[in-house]
């Protein structure tokens, strides 16, 4: 596993060398990409990929389907997550929603009021390295996140384009009803896929010790 | 809004996707060609190769009618309409084929009923649903009490709060009919009602603890429309609102019935999470080896074979996390027009993409009827 990491550091150097090219950069849907923002975001933006892949890869280490995500506000990160879905049995731990979890229990014992919270969620930006799922494209729109970077494409199950996308707002509303109406997120895919697949690879290489029965059989361990 | 047919009790399947009437369903136009008997098996081949019909694979190539008891004529279907391929002109050339446009149905048939109406235009395959949920195809009058009954169950912990209307969850294993875990929305609350929320009894046996007293949804909740903003499927985004008090956006019913079934999983096979993952993953490999019984064969994956039932159609979230949670069978009782993810807005059980799929029922319980005709008599007099 340490191998692992040191391999994906390399990676990542590989990467942050050649941050201004847009070639690593794809977008999820042509409404979101921007190139020139995108451009001075890629340095920071790479960096907080690779935080996320660091969460993706803690999963693999534990066995779990390695996906990965931050939470930045200001420049700052404020939650990480990864899959809990094997330890816990429950298939809805994806890293955003442990991610999302955390800061919800967090800003209750801080004592805000659901205004605030939604208020500190619209600065916030997720760094997850695979494609968020229906469900956690659903909940980000619901916590009313400000934007959403991914690694790799979710083809099965993705939400933000996928197979739903459910990141774009469907109207330009008048103020006093946008509060509790359908909010999307601006979201952009492929900032360093090839890492999230690879972890995802090897993954189900060594087969997932959870699945259920008839299944892909587990690679021996040597 | 209801129609008056559909005011009887009932649990209507709600398929993968839209449902037509049966000589209503959409068709494409397709280019076909009389064709000599002897040429059938050459040119189907040749076309298999060089127009195959990806998204018409329930259209069949070839159609065979008699004209007037005479000899019988074959008809080729050769490509879509718009088309145009140079293979296939080429190949109209060659044979001299006169041909002509003609419609064929765009999906397969789901019904006995849409597969006859589909061959009167031209010849469909048909195959009943593979997959065996059991439900689709009816339910038997013990099933449907037994659904009723829970479904009664559910909409009764939808309403049981004072003064405000959520939505409930209640994940039931059909195999014995025990609840497995339920639970009501949390989004907006205080927190002294989240801690009214039970946890179910392991054990539990619902059947037998039915409250037959219940009649339901009085007729007061749709006399004030807003009464159900706090359905957290319904208005998703509504929490921000709240001014005061507890929000956890996220935790809808379905989300913390899910979360109260996986507690209960951990609870009763604890020794799973005791392990290692090494070693977890060396039990499961001489598991898989022995081909034997064992502890962990016994021990439930997930939600799988079980039924959940919910007040109100689930949002996407939610509708997600039960694919994840691989729930056999989802009965809802009111649909959601405003981010329903099962027919109203979105229809996850049609994505075929998706690694799991369960069966969807909408469901008009007994005493809904009565609620309905008192409320269709309301706005009779009021429009």
């Amino acid at each position: 596993m340490n191998k692992m990491l040191v391999d994906l550091q390399k990676h990542d150097k590989k990467r942050v060398n050649s941050k201004h090219s847009p070639s690593t950069l794809a977008p999820c849907s042509h409404h979101c990409f921007a190139v020139p923002e995108m451009a001075s975001y890629a340095k920071e933006t790479i960096e907080f990929m690779k935080l996320a892949l660091e969460q993706a890869n803690d999963a693999l280490v534990n066995l779990e389907v390695p996906v990965g995500c931050v939470i930045v506000e200001d420049g700052e990160v404020i939650a990480s997550g990864r899959n809990r879905t094997n330890e816990t049995r429950n298939a809805t731990r994806h890293a955003e929603m442990e991610a999302i979890d955390f800061l919800v229990e967090q800003w209750q014992k801080d004592g805000l009021s659901p205004l605030e919270v939604s208020e500190r969620f619209s600065k916030c930006i997720l760094y997850v390295t695979c494609e968020p799922c229906i469900m956690c494209a659903a909940a980000l729109s619901y916590i009313g996140i400000k934007e959403a970077y991914y690694g790799c494409g979710n083809d099965k199950f993705g939400g933000c384009g996928s197979i739903l996308s459910l990141h774009t707002s469907c109207s330009e509303l008048p103020a006093s009803e946008f509060a509790s109406s359908k909010k999307g997120f601006k979201c952009t895919g492929g900032i360093m896929a090839s890492e999230a697949v690879s972890l995802l690879r090897s993954f189900y290489e060594q087969g997932n010790p959870n699945a259920p029965k008839p299944h892909r059989p587990l690679k021996q361990q040597v | 809004m209801k129609n008056t047919e559909s005011v009887f009790p009932q649990i209507t399947h709600i398929p993968e996707k839209p449902s037509f009437l049966p000589h209503l369903q959409p068709t494409v136009n397709v280019l076909a060609a009389v064709i000599e008997p002897q040429d059938a098996n050459t040119l189907v081949r040749k076309l298999n190769q060089i127009a195959p019909l990806e998204n018409l694979r329930h259209v069949k190539r070839v159609r065979k009618k008699c004209i007037d008891g005479g000899k019988p004529q074959l008809s080729l279907l050769l490509s879509l309409a718009v088309e145009n391929d140079a293979e296939v002109l080429e190949l109209v050339k060659s044979y001299q084929l006169s041909t002509f446009i003609t419609k064929v149905c765009k999906y397969a048939a789901t019904s006995k009923e849409e597969w006859d109406e589909q061959c009167k235009l031209w010849p469909t395959s048909y195959h009943p649903p593979t997959y065996n949920i059991s439900g689709i195809t009816g339910f038997s009058e013990e099933e449907s009490q037994s659904v009723f009954s829970f479904m009664r169950h559910t909409v009764d912990l939808a309403t049981s709060s004072v003064g405000q209307v959520v939505n409930a969850a209640v994940i039931v294993d059909p195999s014995t009919n025990q609840v497995i875990a339920s639970a009501c929305d949390q989004v907006i609350s205080s927190p002294s009602l989240a801690n009214e929320v039970s946890k179910e009894g392991i054990c539990s046996n619902y059947l037998e603890n039915v409250n037959q007293q219940t009649l339901l949804l009085d007729g007061s909740i749709e006399e004030s429309k807003h009464i159900i903003n706090n359905v957290a499927c319904v208005h998703p985004w509504r929490w921000a609102l709240q001014s005061f008090g507890c929000c956890r956006p996220l935790r809808h019913a379905a989300i913390v019935a899910i979360e109260y079934s996986a507690a209960r999983d951990r609870q009763l096979f604890p020794d799973y999470t005791a392990l290692s993952p090494l070693k977890r993953q060396k039990i499961e490999e001489s598991d898989s080896q022995s081909n034997g019984h064992s502890s962990e064969s016994l021990r439930p994956y997930l939600c799988t074979g079980c039924d959940i039932y919910l007040a109100w159609e689930p949002c996407p979230m939610c509708a997600m996390a039960l694919v994840h949670q691989r729930v056999r069978r989802i009965f809802f009782s009111f649909p959601n027009s405003n981010a329903g993810a099962l027919g109203s807005v979105h229809r996850l059980q049609g994505e075929r993409s998706l690694n799991h799929h369960y069966a969807v029922f909408g469901v008009v319980l007994p005493e809904d009827v009565f609620r309905n005709k008192v409320l269709d008599a309301k706005t009779a007099g009021s429009g």
